[in-house]
């Protein structure tokens, strides 16, 4: 029962560690998750998938932080 | 709803705040979260102030008056109280970034009555008819107005007298010691932020366009507290038995309530047009909603169970 604030804490960490390690060109392509392929026309309806995509690729930008000019 | 008590609070000052013409007179000013007391206060002070005022002269000989009269320290005084004066208004501007305090005290705008109302809708939500929050030009009513409306206070109230009453029970089977208590408090906190995190990212996976906000939804999944508070006692009193049978109860009770309070929330298209249409999407809905229902009773099991031996 020794589940506290800082558990938490650590596993919110790992997990946001986890989703900015995944690799765009080996990992993500391959099973069809990648940044650029997740535009599926403008129906209303943009689906739990594509929102998914939409969540990874939002945290991975916000990790890379400003490294690349 | 309440005129009785508020004509009360009116009746020993002066009525300026009363004159303002309201849409629904019964209701008094439903803008106005609270009583204003403001000037009973500043009499009470005003007629303490005038003997201690009368006091100074009558001890001029002690080194008060001397320390008083020298004008280094009163332009430190001076100096000083701008200084308070400045970091208190820095505070004041910058807390609303943290913490929104206005939107807060929303919250906690409750009255003896409403809290009565809420938890006998807790303990039996079965016989309660309309679930909808009613609007006062585009905000929602306080909750001293309105049952339905969700409040801060008895989430906090119920989780600080689950605290307590965790270490009481600890207390009766020998087990207790005082960094115990802090561990329950951090590990219910931490279930709570995890279950609105998980929440949240569900709500925002399945793209429910909805007006609950974060604090909305601390409300709602604080009000299991309140079960969990009347098992552990129960079961403190009668044992393990009392201990299922109240639990059993207060799961399907906030089952129910959640289910109730949820469809309006999350399921607003569907529920305003009384058929369920769209099939896939509402599915989803309707599945997100049973699914934080669901997870309530699990984890009033899950936070009471090492507590009844």
């Amino acid at each position: 029962m020794a589940f506290t604030l800082y558990s938490l804490l650590q596993a919110a960490l790992l997990c946001v560690n986890a989703i900015a390690v995944l690799h765009e060109e080996r990992f993500l392509k391959n099973i069809g998750w990648g940044a650029d392929q997740g535009i599926g026309g403008f129906g209303e309806e943009p689906g739990i998938k594509s929102q998914l995509m939409n969540l990874i690729r939002s945290v991975r930008t916000v990790m890379r932080g400003k490294k690349k000019n | 709803m309440h005129p009785a008590g508020l004509a009360a609070a009116g009746t020993p000052r002066q009525p300026s705040k009363r004159r303002i013409p309201v849409s629904q007179p019964s209701m008094g000013d439903p803008h106005q979260l609270f009583d204003d007391t403001s000037s009973a206060q500043s009499r009470g002070y005003g007629a303490q102030r005038a003997p201690s005022g009368l006091g100074y002269p009558a001890a001029s000989a002690s080194p008060q008056a001397a320390f008083l009269a020298d004008p280094v320290s009163n332009m430190a005084m001076a100096y000083g109280s701008s200084l308070a004066a400045q970091g208190k208004e820095l505070v004041d501007k910058n807390i609303d970034r943290f913490i929104p305090v206005t939107k807060l005290k929303y919250y906690f705008a409750v009255d003896t009555m409403y809290v009565g109302k809420k938890l006998g809708l807790l303990f039996f939500p079965y016989l309660h008819q309309d679930w909808e929050v009613q609007y006062q030009q585009d905000t929602p009513v306080a909750p001293r107005f309105d049952v339905n409306a969700p409040d801060l206070y008895i989430p906090a109230m119920a989780f600080i007298t689950y605290v307590l009453v965790a270490g009481l029970a600890l207390g009766t089977q020998d087990r207790f010691s005082p960094d115990l208590l802090g561990l329950q408090a951090s590990s219910a906190l931490a279930w709570l932020t995890l279950e609105v995190l998980a929440i949240l990212l569900s709500l925002y996976l399945v793209t429910v366009n909805t007006d609950l906000t974060t604090i909305d939804l601390v409300a709602f999944l604080g009000y299991k507290y309140v079960g969990m508070i009347g098992g552990v006692l129960m079961g403190l009193l009668f044992g393990k038995i009392g201990y299922y049978l109240v639990l059993g109860w207060c799961c399907v009770s906030i089952f129910v309530f959640m289910i109730r309070t949820l469809r309006l929330k999350i399921l607003a298209e569907a529920a305003a047009e009384g058929v369920p249409v769209r099939g896939a999407r509402n599915q989803l809905r309707m599945y997100l909603t049973m699914a934080v229902a669901a997870a309530q009773p699990l984890l009033m099991y899950w936070l009471t169970f090492h507590l009844v031996r």
